[in-house]
This record gives structure tokens, C-alpha cells and sequence, in this order.
């Protein structure tokens, strides 16, 4: 009898716990069918970008000097004037953005810009010529030692800002300066409100910075001239979780229909894997950065994606330390850098770990940059490929041989900060190591003790790469002698071309005429070949994957990622 | 001893070792080579700038002031400033905390599920094919690297069936659970009207609990749980009414970051069901490789248990397989389930790393990887304190169980 109670209480409990879980699956199912429809709705008025770049630390012009801090400083600011898209940001390809119009000295020693009338900020001022000199006063005074103002060297080239009158002002620099519309067109000079900047002052330090506030995106954004305004931005675990852009009302190019899309949200990813899942599961419209190569050669076989290629502008580069370290043979003679360059193989480097999407770059210039149109391939062209018979003589000459192998240390960074460095790293081994005289020791360390490493000049050989800052020549000729790269080739002037290199470049400088800066830069690339502080290998390819309906992109040599120009067809 | 006594020496005794560990994680940081100011630069500062930095940081001061800094920040939940860009480390763990709770509990429901019914059916069929096929299966989840198991779900069913999302915590396009807003103004019933409404409330709420607890079958921990959530409710009433009534606050914000909890306070149902869909196959790969333990823990102590003599009279006396199984002999054997849930759920605390990197979950695991990748000193040694916090209270937690379902354990 017991047994049987038993079994009906079970058998009624069964069916009563059945019966509550059926009642709210229904109940939630018809809801949520009421509330959305299907599970994917349709592309809307918004555009949900995806990306595993973040904000390193703030969006503030005088802390910000990473990719994705200038993207937000880019998309929510305005500078004096920006670059054509699509353009090869030449001299002729700036256009006027918050000036209407520039004239320069003839000693390129002033720069006058005319603004533009009626811009209006976010609380109604007016911007004027007195903002500008607010914004470089306050971004050269705060001096942030991780800002772009001291590591562009603002202070080397800025004299002073001047109002000249409501809608004028004047730039007064130290020296003659030809890219000078390339600085004024990077996000480091681009304008910000007092209002959400300290105010009006003149006493600026480090803790003026307006860095990230929890729940208030107004508070940590200095920009509001721009196409849009931040209007979210939120970070969990101290990491970007989600941005919000939406339009600016007051943006001074409103009449043309810009942003085209009136509402962006940006969702941050961990890696690519979770990137590339994500624009394939359709949870966002655009994928930019970073898809690894092999997933960008899978998702060209998409049909339901499309894959954007660019140009890219970021270059990787391998730089010989030249002052003594222990037990590693110095690297101040010459013919042993020569001599690691020519072991070099930049196509087997980009066809084996970059599946043939990157270029071999023989010039510190990039290709597609004034001076280095594509098919000539570059300076460094002469010294050749695997050229082992030219490093085994030039070795030879120094006692080395299969028996003494030349020592070195090759060094590479493990936190992904450029791309499969491990497995260039053990390309490049085994490239020097086919010259039959020289052996290779593979070093490496996570990216913040890597960059110590190369601030200490402990590091013997080692990969290093560069991003621009403006998209001019200026901005990487100097890269074959920056004290911050190889501290020691300009110690050693006497007894290599440093001062005629540097000589090429200030005079490269000093000028607007493009002809004559070309060969200027021709000359100084000359020296570089013949005494190889730093090595070009290769230069890097611009992707974006976003859905079929989506246009308005724009990868040139820019980097810029313009999102006010994307939009998404129905 | 009593539980109470016995209660009081295990938190007794937590104190030194939560004080031992603190100490251990201070020095740790500070006596490995290098200075940790000097990793943040981008170029070589100068040292006014170095300096001003570890003002910023307050590793200008000497060793054992920092060290009381140290301790008396933590009193206040103050873990330090990031080193990356300035904020407090305890907003930022406390803001990747409600995600790797829910990711938490949620795989520790499926690990447990699966686990003790599979570990009861092989105990049951004891070398019978089914045995064998299940402790197979244990074995193998249990090896199954976490990420591979994770993406191969994501390519069935988030790309190739499109049933589930790959991986994020809500969907993009909508606005995430953000719990119940109440705006406070002073209600229109008045002050009468909201204790009777909130009396009423809290009636129900003591009345629920009251049977409970006389309901014998009602576990130790429902009526806790009944009794907590009790609490905060009036605590909640009382500093609810002080507020609209003595601090000017526009807006209370009921939220437990959990997106499937704070969607229902929300009334979204839509984001319900959305909540429930991103998390699902975290949970699910995660307890999946989890559930191996408990597979084979239950089996084997299921095995034991099913031995003894309490068993067979059960069955002598008539009772049904089910009860005599569920009722009787996995009560007996769950002791050491119990530890090694606790055990493990305390390390879920400290983040799901291969879980939440594979699903892009924002929690704790992430997070950890993140500042170890950028040498953010300050918030690793908030992240391990907050770690060992965490396992110490909740082996507490375990250890209080585990007295009160074996009494002999106190003595």
C-alpha cells in the first residue's frame, strides 16, 4: 500500500513540476515572440562594429598614443584639416576641415589658419581661434611622458600658438617644417572643449588628463566638434566592454549627411578567434581589427561576408644594437650588419607567415607613400635577398666561418603585439643560420619588459615595428637613427653616416617641394643601405570584414578608420 | 563541541591564514626584480616623471607603511589604483565579478547535474557496459581541453545551425539587463500606505519561510537562503524609506549584474531569453568538462555507500529504488561531492580563464590575463587578494556544511 501512495505521489509531483515549467515556457516563448519576432532583426539605422582593439588608456589628445584612443579622438574631434579618403595624403590631398583656409611662410617658419565661422561646441560656445590655442597649450603643458606631444616632439617643432584675431590664428615653430599639415591633420592636434578639459588655465600638469569616468561618457571625452558624439562608453574589468557614437547635431558638416549612420556601437572582442565568430555568427556589421591572415583567406570564401583590403601603413623593421653587450660580438662594425641583412628573405617571410598578404619592404618608406609608388620596390633592394655567398664574404673578412660562427641574439616580443612574432622570429633564425656562419640565440619576453628591454639597449638584435603618427615620409625616415631604437649608431658618427643622414633629413624638413624631398629621402635611404642600423622586411595589409550591405570603407594610407563615412544599405 | 564553537574556531582560524596570505601576496609583488614604474613608459621617462608616478601609486613610501597603507585600504575595500590607466582595482574586479558568478553557478548546476546522475546510474550498473560507458564519458570531458570543446560548439551551434551566439555575454543590439530602476519620490499612498504594502510583503515573505521550515525535507541551505533574502528585503525596505524620506537619491537601482536575474527584476523577458541564450553554451562546455569529477566522485562513493547495511534494510523494508538511491544513500556519500564543489567553485570564482577567453566573457579570467599581459602589478595583487578572499570564505562556507550534515566532524 505504501509503495503504491508512494508512486502516486511521485507521478503527481511529475506531472505537477511538468506542468509549471510547460506553463512558463509558454508563457516566456509568447512574450519574447510578441516582444522581437525572428531571433536576427533586420539592419537598421545603427551599425554594430566589432573590435579587439581598446582605448590603452584615455581619449584625451594629450594622453591618447594608440591605435584605438585615436580612432574615438578621430570620430567624436575635429582638427584644422584632415585628409582626402582614398587619398595618398600628398600635400594636395589635405582639405579644409575647422580652417577654411592656411597660408605659410616662406621660410615654412609660420603656419595662419583662417576658421571656420559658426562651429558650435556641445554647450553652445563658439569655437574660435582661441580653442586652438587652448588645445596646444594644454596638451604641450600637461606633457604627459606617455603623451604624443613629447614622443612627436610638439616641443621640438611648436614655438608658440598665436591668436591673431576671433577667426585667425598663427603657429610659430622652432624650425622650418614642411609636413606641417600632416601633424595638424593627426588626432594629437585635434581641438577640445575647455569646458570638458579643466577649463581656462594656464597651469597644466599629468593629473589634468581627463582619463576614463565609470557611467559618464561626457566627462571622459575632450572632443565634441566632430561627426559624432560618445555618448557610452563602458569598461568592465578595466577593459573596453562598449562605446556608443551618435551623432552630433552640431557637427560643422552636417549639411553634406554626415555620419551617414546615425548611431555606431562598438562592441570590444578578447582575440580574433571570438572577432572573426562574432561577424560570422552575424552579431556585428563590421569586423575591424584584428582578423588573424588565415581566418582573412577562409572569409574571402564567404559569400555571406565581405572581406576590405587597404593599404596598410604599419611596417616591421629589425634593428642591430650597436653598443657592447656580454659575450655577444658588437655590433658597430658594419660589415656584420650588412651582412645580416642580406641573410634576410622578405618573401618567404610573407609568403609563409603572412600567406602572401603582406609586401617585402626595401625602403622605411612604405609603398604607396609620396616618393615609393608601387612596383619599385626600394633602397635596400640592392643588398639582395638570402644573399649568403655577400654575407659569408663580408663575415669572412672579419674571421668568421662554419667553424667560428658569428653569435647573435635575436630577440621577439610573446604578447601579440605585432603580428606572429614567435613565428617570424623562427623564420628569420633559420634564415641566418642557412648562411652556414652564424649561429642564433632566440630571446624573448612579454611586450611591456620587451619595451623596457628597448629603452635599455639590452637587446642585441630584435624585431621592432612602426605605426604613424602623420602620414608623411618625416614620420619614418628618421626610424634609422632614433636614439629610442638603436641608442648607440648616432654614438658612433665618426665612423658612419649618421650626421649626413640626419643632415637629409632636416633639410627634407625644411621643405614643401615634393620633387626635392624625394631626393632628399632617396639620399638618406642611401646612407641606411650602406651602413643598416635598422632593416625594413615588410610592410602590412589593411583589412576590414563587414556584411555584403555594408559600404563607405575606406583602408588607405591613412589608417584612419572613418566611421562617419560607413553605412549599411536595407 | 558545538557547532557554534565549532563555527567560531573555523573563522578564528581563517583570519591568520587570510592575513598570512595578504602579507605573502604584498611581498610577493614587491620583491620581484625590476621596478614596476619603470615597465610603464612608453620611451625612457625621466625620473621627475618616475617619480611623480610612484607618487601617483604610493610606492614612494617606505616598505612597511606601504604595507599598513595596504591593509588598512583593504578594511575599506580599497584595492589600489590600476596601473594602467589610474582607476580603483575594486571597481574594476567588482565590475567582472557578476559575470563570472553567473558563469559560475550556472556550470556548477550543469557539472553537478550531470555529474551526480551519471555518477548514480554507473554506481548503479556497476560493471555493466553503461558503467563503463559512462565512466568513459567522464574520463574523456574531463580530458577535453576547455577551448576545444568550446569552439567546436561555437562552430555547430553558433555558425553553422546560427541557434546560439558564439560568444559575448548579451546581445549587441539591445541594451543590457540593468535590473529594476525605482525612481524615488515620495509615494502617492504615503508613508501608511508603504508600510502596509511593504508589511504585507514581508509577511508573505516570514510566512514562506515559516513553512519551510517546519517542512522537514526543506535542506539547511533553502532555509538560509529563505532567511537571507528575507533580510535584505526589509533591510532593503527600511534604507528604501530612509531614503525618500532623508537623503535626496533620485534613483535606486535594485541590480545583481546577474543578466538572467536582473532581466526578470527588469520585466524583459525578451532579455531573458537572451541572457539565457549567451550563456548557455559557456556553461554548458565548461560544466560539461567539469562534470567528469563529479562522475567519477559520485561513483565511487555512491559504490561505497550502496554497500552498507542501512541500504539494504531501506530496500527490506520496501521503500523504492529511487528513494532508497536519492534519498538514502547519495545523502550519505555527498559529503566529499560537497568539498570538492566548494573547491571548485571557488576557483570558478577566480575566473573561467579558457572558458571566458574562448566565449569573450567578460569576467574575472579575463580580466587576470589581461593586467599579467600588460604587468599591472597593482591590479594582479588586488586580483590574487581578492582570490584568496574568495577561497577562504567559501572553504569556510564548505566547512560550516560539512559540520552540520556530519556531526562528528566537530569533535
Amino acid at each position: 500500500m505504501k509503495k503504491a501512495r508512494n508512486s502516486r505521489r511521485g507521478i503527481s509531483t511529475t506531472i505537477v513540476v511538468a506542468a509549471i515549467i510547460l506553463i512558463i515556457i509558454v508563457i516566456v516563448g509568447s512574450l519574447y515572440a510578441l516582444q522581437i519576432g525572428p531571433f536576427a532583426p533586420p539592419l537598421k539605422a545603427e551599425l554594430i562594429m566589432g573590435t579587439t582593439d581598446s582605448v590603452e588608456s584615455a581619449v584625451d589628445p594629450a594622453q591618447a598614443y594608440d591605435f584605438f584612443g585615436w580612432e574615438i579622438i578621430q570620430n567624436t574631434g575635429a582638427g584644422l584639416v584632415e585628409v582626402e579618403p582614398g587619398s595618398s595624403a600628398t600635400a594636395e590631398d589635405y582639405n579644409p576641415a575647422l580652417a577654411t583656409e592656411w597660408t605659410t611662410s616662406a621660410d615654412l617658419e609660420t603656419w595662419t589658419f583662417t576658421l571656420r565661422e559658426g562651429v558650435l561646441f556641445d554647450d553652445g560656445t563658439e569655437f574660435n581661434a582661441s580653442h586652438v590655442k587652448y588645445s596646444f597649450d594644454r596638451n604641450m603643458g600637461i606633457a604627459s611622458p606617455d603623451g604624443p606631444q613629447l614622443n612627436m616632439e610638439y616641443d621640438a617643432i611648436i614655438d608658440n600658438v598665436e591668436v591673431v584675431s576671433k577667426y585667425v590664428v598663427k603657429f610659430n615653430l622652432k624650425i622650418p617644417f614642411g609636413p606641417f599639415l600632416g601633424l595638424m591633420a593627426c588626432q594629437a592636434s585635434y581641438i577640445v572643449n575647455p569646458e570638458y578639459s579643466g577649463g581656462w588655465k594656464t597651469d597644466w600638469s599629468v593629473d589634468d588628463i581627463v582619463e576614463y569616468t565609470a557611467g559618464d561618457a561626457r566627462a571622459s571625452n575632450t572632443m565634441d566638434l566632430g561627426p559624432y558624439m560618445l555618448t557610452n562608453w563602458t569598461r568592465v574589468a578595466g577593459k573596453d566592454h562598449e562605446m556608443r557614437l551618435e551623432a552630433n547635431p552640431n557637427y560643422w558638416n552636417s549639411g553634406a549627411g554626415l555620419p551617414k549612420t546615425k548611431k555606431v556601437i562598438i562592441k570590444f572582442y578578447a582575440d580574433a578567434t571570438a572577432l572573426r565568430l562574432a561577424i560570422e555568427a552575424g552579431d556585428i556589421d563590421v569586423a575591424f581589427r584584428h582578423i588573424t591572415a588565415s581566418d582573412i583567406e577562409d572569409l574571402k570564401d564567404n559569400p555571406d561576408l565581405k572581406v576590405w583590403e587597404g593599404i596598410g601603413a604599419a611596417i616591421q623593421y629589425m634593428i642591430f644594437q650597436e653598443d657592447p653587450l656580454a659575450g655577444l660580438p658588437q655590433l658597430n662594425e658594419t660589415k656584420i650588419r650588412r651582412a645580416l641583412a642580406a641573410c634576410l628573405d622578405r618573401q618567404e617571410v610573407v609568403d609563409t607567415v603572412f600567406l602572401g598578404q603582406y609586401s617585402p619592404l626595401y625602403s622605411m618608406i612604405p609603398t604607396g607613400m609620396m616618393g615609393r609608388p608601387a612596383g619599385e620596390p626600394g633602397p635596400f633592394e640592392v643588398l639582395g635577398d638570402a644573399n649568403y655567398t655577400y654575407a659569408q664574404s663580408l663575415l669572412a673578412d672579419l674571421g668568421y666561418d662554419e667553424n667560428n660562427k658569428l653569435p647573435i641574439e635575436l630577440w621577439y616580443e610573446t604578447s601579440g603585439h605585432y603580428p606572429s612574432s614567435p613565428d617570424q622570429a623562427e623564420l628569420y633564425k633559420s634564415q641566418f643560420e642557412a648562411s652556414g656562419v652564424i649561429s642564433v640565440t632566440l630571446k624573448s619576453a612579454d611586450w611591456p619588459s620587451y619595451r623596457l628591454n628597448r629603452n635599455e639597449g639590452v637587446m642585441h638584435v630584435f624585431i621592432y615595428g612602426w605605426y604613424p603618427d602623420y602620414i608623411d615620409p618625416d614620420n619614418y625616415a628618421f626610424l634609422y637613427y632614433a636614439t629610442w631604437l638603436n641608442h648607440h649608431y648616432s654614438k658612433y658618427n665618426a665612423t658612419n653616416n649618421y650626421n649626413a643622414m640626419k643632415a637629409a633629413y632636416d633639410a627634407a624638413r625644411a621643405s614643401t617641394d615634393e620633387d626635392e624631398r624625394i631626393d632628399l629621402y632617396d639620399e638618406l635611404e642611401g646612407y641606411a643601405v650602406e651602413d643598416c642600423p635598422v632593416v625594413p622586411i615588410w610592410q602590412g595589409v589593411a583589412y576590414a570584414v563587414t556584411m555584403p550591405n555594408i559600404k563607405g570603407v575606406y583602408l588607405d594610407i591613412t589608417q584612419t578608420w572613418r566611421i562617419w563615412l560607413l553605412y549599411g544599405e536595407e | 563541541m558545538g557547532l557554534r564553537s565549532y563555527i567560531a574556531t573555523r573563522i578564528l582560524l581563517t583570519i591568520p591564514m587570510i592575513m598570512l596570505l595578504l602579507s605573502i601576496v604584498f611581498l610577493i609583488i614587491r620583491v620581484i626584480p625590476g621596478d614596476p614604474v619603470l615597465l610603464h613608459f612608453e620611451r625612457k621617462a625621466s625620473e621627475e616623471a618616475m617619480e611623480a608616478m610612484r607618487q601617483r601609486l604610493g610606492l614612494d613610501r617606505p616598505l612597511p607603511i606601504q604595507y599598513f597603507e595596504y591593509l588598512g585600504g583593504l578594511l575599506r575595500g580599497d584595492l589600489g589604483l590600476s596601473m594602467q590607466d589610474f582607476s580603483q582595482v575594486s571597481e574594476q574586479i567588482l565590475s567582472a565579478f557578476p559575470a563570472t558568478l553567473e558563469l559560475a553557478i550556472s556550470s556548477m548546476i550543469v557539472a553537478v547535474a550531470i555529474g551526480i546522475l551519471l555518477g548514480v546510474r554507473a554506481s548503479k550498473s556497476y560493471n555493466s557496459p553503461q558503467d563503463h560507458s559512462i565512466r568513459a564519458f567522464g574520463i574523456v570531458v574531463y580530458a577535453l581541453p576547455i577551448f576545444f570543446l568550446g569552439m567546436i560548439f561555437q562552430m555547430v551551434f553558433a555558425i553553422d545551425l546560427h541557434w546560439l551566439p558564439a560568444n559575448g555575454r548579451f546581445p549587441p543590439r539591445l541594451q543590457e539587463p540593468r535590473g529594476l530602476i525605482l525612481y524615488l519620490s515620495k509615494p502617492a499612498e504615503g508613508f501608511v500606505g508603504v508600510l502596509a504594502w511593504s508589511s504585507l510583503v514581508g509577511l508573505i515573505c516570514w510566512a514562506l519561510c515559516i513553512a519551510a521550515l517546519k517542512r522537514k525535507r526543506v535542506k539547511f541551505w533553502v532555509k538560509g537562503f529563505l532567511i537571507s533574502l528575507s533580510v535584505l528585503l526589509a533591510g532593503w525596505l527600511v534604507w528604501a524609506y530612509l531614503a525618500w524620506n532623508f537623503v535626496n537619491v533620485g534613483a535606486l537601482r535594485i541590480s545583481t549584474g546577474l543578466f538572467t536575474i536582473d532581466s526578470l527584476i527588469e520585466g524583459s523577458p525578451l532579455k531573458f531569453v537572451e541572457s539565457l541564450r549567451y550563456l548557455f553554451l559557456p556553461s554548458l562546455t565548461l560544466g560539461l568538462v567539469l562534470s567528469g569529477v563529479f562522475i567519477r566522485l559520485t561513483r565511487s562513493n555512491m559504490l561505497e555507500t550502496l554497500r552498507l547495511d542501512f541500504v539494504t534494510a531501506a530496500k527490506a523494508r520496501g521503500l523504492r529504488e529511487t528513494a532508497v538511491t536519492y534519498g538514502y544513500a547519495l545523502r550519505n556519500a555527498f559529503l566529499p561531492i560537497l568539498t570538492m564543489m566548494g573547491l571548485q567553485f571557488a576557483t570558478l570564482l577566480g575566473g573561467a580563464i579558457l572558458t571566458e577567453t574562448t566565449f569573450s566573457w567578460p569576467g574575472l579570467g579575463r580580466y587576470l590575463v589581461d593586467r599579467i599581459n600588460f604587468r599591472d602589478y597593482t591590479a594582479i595583487q588586488g586580483a590574487v587578494v581578492y582570490f584568496a578572499l574568495m577561497v577562504a570564505a567559501v572553504n569556510l562556507v564548505v566547512d560550516i556544511l560539512y559540520a552540520y550534515l556530519d556531526p562528528r566532524i566537530r569533535f
